[in-house]
């Protein structure tokens, strides 16, 4: 696992920022010195990582070779819990689809979404703290249940938007208790909240220097090859960074789809997500290996859907530093 | 414009990737340690006992008093207790339980029993001489047996109950339901209610195991056998969604959108939301229907079998049992005793984890009863004798096959697969989760 490379970079970077030290025995001393501070400062999360995170990680790959109930000692089974997972478990592939579908709808549109309105709050000068907190806003109250429980109160059967929707002669029924709707509607809550990206980007739309756009405009661009020609590229690295951690929380995405669905991911298994099934395997069904299997499996895929985005960040994302 | 070098102006490359990358393992690291297993440790004092339960508030100060009242009767016993609502409770439990430090005497739900009993982590209690069970019903007693041995006592009794609004029946001219009525009859009135009153006649009994349980009694099958095999087969599961369904699809129970949403709660209910004319439950749950309905809220059993047969039975509302791995067994089963079988401890207790099932607490208390509790006492008093011997403890393999049950009998509401289909797939997860 890659758990070390931050504290590689950190303990090489002191020896990079010294290239030619007069007396080569003292910036020896030094350096140790340095370094033994920084690994002094480290301890206390290097000893967390490796009691708190290392640990149950290895006894969960451990786990996910076993049939284990929580009650009776772990009984190793080989290669069955995945073997059960890719043969025999309908709901599981269920999982696997939903989760991908809401990957797919949800990461885009969300980062559209923060896009715009980093670009539109770029753009205005008077109230500007104001605007930019009322759009972060949906996301500090969206890590909280609460704000799903009303979600799902909103759009329920006889729910806020369903009254209003009647009044407008579209009787639905409610929204997260139909198969064909419940994933939108979690989908939708995540969209919502994306003052994270959001700020991400404005940080990102205000290191592009102004004089790329005045000699764009010179040469005669418009507002929409400006933003296509200038934009765009400047952004990319914010783009890409914002992509990868999005995507990555998406395939992780639990709270929501738990609180709306009630828990079951239902409405017939609409919004089972893959965690959601993960959690139900574990913790409601007492299979804690075939859920420890499922979470390998889980951080295989985020795996192989990084390093993609990482290798097809060669062709779109432009660093500037390139020289 | 001051000259800035163009590294100053975006972020460097190597900074991105890899804070996405540390960012990438961390979040996964937390995905993964979640599943580890915890151990905490803790040593017991000299005769302290932990006591433990799920329950509200009424339950609790009820709970308590008991306690205090056996403090004063044992004065060398000091007694810990706490309390959660059920769901945390379960996973609470489980988690003590797997690090060895399951509280002494604890509450068990009748599906936590196999599970429970078969990991090693109940006492035997037939052969303490300190918990009396003579006063117990033999069939009651029955369900905290595993395999022939006693590991836990029930608590107090409930049993299936049909909830409607008599008001509301006679204002539509639907006679109310007789003890003895059958599924056929109980269709009838459902589809007379849906014409009458435009609305479904009752929650569809499609979405829950213990529903369909009922339904398979009547038939003179279970859903277990006494040995922990299925005690049915796909078509009658099949012919049960089948007909539910039917009835579902042309309106005289509850539309599936509305059944999926049931959870337990009266709130969640269509029956409580006021989209149905009656619903089923539990007895012991009677009282969030209570607040929603009204005085003219009336109880009614589930219906029987095509030949009479009666479905429902007595079921334990909880059940008390003594760890396996408890320092003071004696003094554990004495607490265990006193909360089954004490005058005293009876009154304190009143009908908070449903009708006591000492027989000569219920009878002692019946006559303080009033408005619901009485209601319910006296729907209890009407089965009395009536009922088949509830089932055995379902296997353990039960808990999980709960919430496939409705999950699966989504897709048959929602029409996106056929009765037969269903089944078929439920008797596949059955089968799995029972070789374990």
């Amino acid at each position: 696992m890659n758990v070390e490379a931050p504290d590689q970079r950190l303990s090489e970077k002191p020896r990079a920022e010294k290239p030619a030290e007069p007396a080569e025995a003292e910036g020896t001393r030094r350096k140790r010195k340095r370094e033994g501070a920084a690994w002094v400062f480290l301890s206390p999360w290097l000893l967390g990582a490796a009691v708190l995170t290392l640990t149950p990680m290895l006894v969960s790959l451990y786990l996910s070779f076993t049939e284990y109930d929580l009650f009776t000692a772990p009984e190793w089974v080989g290669l069955d819990n995945y073997v059960h997972m890719f043969t025999e478990d309908p709901r599981y592939w269920r999982s696997a689809v939903n989760t991908l579908v809401y990957v797919l709808v949800a990461v885009p549109l969300q980062l559209a979404a923060a896009l715009a309105a980093a670009l539109a709050l770029n753009s205005i000068g008077r109230g500007k703290g104001f605007y930019r907190s009322a759009f972060y806003a949906p996301s500090l109250l969206g890590a909280s249940m609460s704000i799903a429980l009303v979600w799902r109160a909103l759009f329920n059967d006889g729910g806020t938007v369903d009254d209003l929707l009647s009044s407008f002669g579209v009787n639905m029924g409610g929204w997260v208790n139909q198969p064909g709707w419940a994933l939108l509607v979690v989908a939708l809550l995540t969209i919502w909240q994306f003052g994270a990206p959001m700020v991400i980007f404005l940080a990102g739309l205000q290191q592009i220097p102004g004089e790329l756009y005045e000699a764009a405009e010179v040469d005669g661009a418009g507002r929409l090859r400006r933003f296509r020609s200038v934009t765009l590229p400047m952004l990319s690295p914010v783009l890409f960074f914002n992509l990868v951690l999005q995507t990555i929380q998406a395939f992780q995405v639990f709270t929501p789809a738990f609180t709306v669905s009630g828990g079951r991911g239902g409405p017939a298994d609409s919004t089972l997500f893959y965690t959601l099934y993960l959690y139900d395997r574990g913790f409601t069904a007492s299979h804690m290996g075939y859920a420890s299997a499922m979470a390998w499996v889980l951080l295989v895929v985020i795996g192989i859907v990084t390093a993609l985005l990482f290798r097809s960040s060669r062709s779109w994302v432009f660093y500037n530093d390139k020289g | 414009m001051p000259d800035k070098s163009p590294k100053q102006r975006t972020l460097p490359r190597t900074g991105i990737k890899a804070s996405a990358l540390t960012f990438a393992v961390l979040t996964l690291c937390g995905l993964l340690a979640g599943c580890g297993a915890g151990t905490n440790g803790s040593a017991g004092g000299e005769v302290e006992l932990q006591f433990s339960w799920w329950g509200n508030a009424d339950r609790a100060a009820a709970t308590n008093e008991a306690v205090d009242l056996f403090e004063q009767r044992h004065p060398n016993i000091e007694v810990q207790t706490s309390f959660s609502s059920y769901n945390s409770y379960i996973q609470k439990l489980a988690t003590q339980a797997a690090g060895g430090n399951a509280p002494d005497v604890m509450q068990l739900d009748y599906r936590q029993i196999s599970q429970y009993a078969s990991s090693g982590l109940l006492l035997p209690l037939g052969d303490r001489p300190e918990v009396g069970t003579g006063k117990v019903g033999s069939g009651m007693l029955r369900t905290g047996q595993v395999r022939g041995t006693q590991y836990a006592i029930p608590m107090g009794r409930t049993s299936q109950v049909l909830v409607y609004d008599s008001a509301e029946w006679q204002r539509v001219g639907v006679s109310e339901p007789r003890l003895d009525w059958t599924w056929r009859d109980w269709s009838a009135a459902m589809r007379e209610l849906n014409e009458n009153t435009g609305q479904a006649g009752s929650t569809d009994p499609g979405w829950s195991e213990d529903w369909f349980e009922v339904w398979l009694r009547g038939r003179g099958k279970s859903l277990y056998t006494d040995s922990g095999e299925l005690g049915f087969d796909k078509s009658d599961l099949a012919k049960f969604w089948s007909f539910t369904n039917g009835l579902s699809q042309r309106g005289a129970v509850s539309p599936a959108r509305q059944t999926t949403q049931i959870d337990g709660s009266a709130a969640n209910m269509p029956f409580g939301r006021g989209n149905a004319a009656s619903g089923i439950t539990w007895d012991s749950a009677v009282g969030g229907f209570q607040a929603l309905i009204g005085d003219s809220l009336r109880l009614a059993p589930l219906p029987s079998g095509p030949d009479g047969t009666p479905g429902q039975y007595f079921k334990p509302s909880m059940l008390v049992g003594v760890s396996a791995n408890s320092a003071h067994p004696e003094e554990a089963s004495q607490l265990v005793d006193f909360l089954i079988n004490d005058p005293e401890a009876g009154d304190v207790l009143g009908v908070s984890r449903g009708m006591p099932v000492n027989q000569d607490i219920r009878e002692d208390i019946t006559p303080s009863l009033s408005g619901l509790d009485e209601r319910i006492a006296d729907f209890q008093q009407r089965l009395e004798g009536k009922l088949l011997d509830p089932p055995s403890a379902p296997p353990s393999g039960d808990l999980a096959l709960q919430t496939t049950f409705q999950r699966d009998y989504d897709h048959v509401g929602f029409e996106l697969r056929t009765p037969r289909r269903m089944a078929e797939q439920f008797l596949t997860s059955v089968r799995s989760e029972l070789q374990q």
